[in-house]
């Protein structure tokens, strides 16, 4: 049920506060007042409390309602059940992620006058995409584990720190770089980000498709290793664990 | 002498429960390593000279200040959850005693992220940090647990009146981080922002922490800003004792201890 008081905390007051944070932070250690990129890199961070935390936690809520037994004896197939979440929090993140990115352009003086909102659309879109992917994969663990607060939470820090949003990837170590180009929203932050500049069409259609083909790759690794999981949580009986 | 026993265990209880949990196990062990090296890179770059207290000390702050929101004031969404509320509510041992060793617990345990971070600074990144006044740093330690205790037992108390306790843990979470200049001083917020920074003890005891790892030692601001804390946390302790009789009078008159 929709309720005012949770949708303004939790869908629009934590999110906004997060941006802000992040954005002074970079402000004071970077010492500038031009924070555009911050405020597309964190914008784009917002889809996480949806994309991951929302999907990643869907068998985490149906072992709360005693359901996951059910749906691993009913026919329909198990990533259904995930994708069934995935249609609306997607929207729902799209939402956040363009709200956020005005609110932040707001409060930081954000210069929106030379960009393509076209392109701008299709890079939210894409990106969307690609993270509701890689929740619906993350979302599978919880068939196996009751850790799932850990890993979700563990995941939002991995894609803050390796999708760049915060500091350029140049900085980190090429093994950890290699993780980034593997991770939702690295390729979309960067291709909006050239939005603020001089846009390479090329360039940024290649970092799209990039971006959606690291979506489909996580779509396709849960098709494949839900049914892997599913046989190792029946084995393990690992169901119902608390 | 009871009181202070009763303390004294439930601080014991707390520690061993709290850590059971993964929710607090990630924000006690993950968090500030992982803080330490997002703020680490954000801050690598900036030429300034005292980066290294800002990555460390920000990074275990803000550990710190998730322990606090995710068990100390869940504790109560816990005790609820569990039918065993208005059990200590009614306990001999006294609501507020029980309360207090939680917290208290929850506290000491919490200052383990300091030391993670900074041995995450050091392994990963080889980075040292120079405690100038270590009788001072230990001095601000003790009086930022006091005053951390002491919001987390407010903010606990005010839960008790929610079921959405949860909803406003996950939501005092980055507001505090951000008004108490955890990882950058709070002077660089907006004027209309700073009376609610100042109006928060964790800003006065960041600042306390920072002052004594400063390079720079200026003793009369060392003490101007301990003064304030004590201040500060003592106008919590009166709030927090009219609180509790205000909450207790409330829950008893409304029956809501458990559903409201």
């Amino acid at each position: 049920m929709f309720k005012i008081e949770e949708f303004l905390c939790y869908e629009t007051l934590y999110p906004l506060l997060t941006l802000i944070f992040y954005c002074v932070l970079a402000g004071y250690s970077y010492q500038t007042s031009d924070l555009t990129r911050w405020v597309v890199g964190n914008s784009f961070l917002l889809c996480i409390n949806t994309c991951i935390f929302t999907l990643g936690s869907t068998f985490m809520a149906e072992r709360a309602y005693g359901c996951v037994r059910s749906l691993i004896v009913s026919p329909s197939h198990k990533l259904g059940i995930i994708l069934h979440k995935g249609f609306f929090t997607c929207i729902a993140a799209m939402a956040t992620v363009i709200i956020g990115f005005f609110a932040g352009g707001l409060i930081f003086s954000v210069d929106y006058s030379g960009i393509n909102w076209f392109l701008f659309f299709t890079a939210v879109v894409t990106a969307m995409f690609a993270a509701a992917g890689f929740g619906m994969f993350i979302g599978i663990f919880g068939l196996i584990t009751d850790q799932m607060h850990f890993v979700l939470n563990f995941m939002s820090y991995v894609l803050m720190i390796f999708c760049g949003a915060n500091f350029p990837i140049e900085q980190l170590p090429p093994g950890a770089r290699l993780v980034s180009d593997f991770l939702p929203l690295t390729h979309s932050i960067e291709a909006v980000n050239m939005l603020f500049g001089t846009i390479n069409r090329y360039q940024f259609i290649r970092l799209l498709l990039r971006e959606a083909g690291i979506g489909i790759l996580y779509y396709l690794l849960s098709f494949f290793l839900i049914r892997l999981i599913e046989k190792v949580s029946v084995k393990k009986g690992a169901m119902e664990v608390f | 002498m009871k009181g202070l026993k009763v303390i004294y265990y439930t601080a014991l209880l707390q520690m061993k429960c709290s850590f059971a949990r993964p929710m607090f196990r990630f924000c006690l062990i993950a968090n500030p390593i992982v803080n330490t090296v997002l703020l680490y890179e954000m801050f690598k770059s900036s030429d300034r000279g005292d980066f290294v207290s800002y990555v460390v000390l920000g990074a275990g702050l803000m550990a710190l200040w998730s322990c606090i929101c995710f068990s100390s004031a869940g504790d109560i969404n816990r005790e609820r959850y569990s039918g065993t509320l208005s059990l200590i509510y009614v306990a001999p041992a006294g609501f507020s005693a029980i309360i207090t060793g939680k917290v208290i617990g929850n506290t000491i345990l919490s200052m383990v992220t300091f030391i993670l971070s900074f041995l995450t600074a050091k392994i990963l990144f080889r980075i040292d940090i120079k405690v100038s006044h270590p009788y001072c740093l230990l001095l601000a330690i003790f009086c930022a647990v006091v005053s951390f205790s002491m919001i987390s037992i407010i903010v606990a108390y005010l839960l008790t009146l929610s079921r959405k306790t949860q909803l406003y843990m996950n939501c005092i979470e980055i507001p505090v981080i951000l008004v108490c200049g955890f990882v950058f001083p709070a002077e660089i917020l907006p004027l209309w922002v700073r009376p609610i920074s100042y109006i928060l003890s964790p800003t006065w005891a960041v600042k306390l922490i920072r002052l004594s790892v400063s390079e720079v030692w200026n003793i009369k601001e060392f003490y101007t800003v301990l003064c304030i804390l004590i201040a500060v946390t003592a106008v919590y302790l009166v709030i927090g004792y009219f609180l509790l009789k205000l909450i207790e009078s409330q829950v008893r008159v409304l029956a809501t201890l458990e559903v409201s």
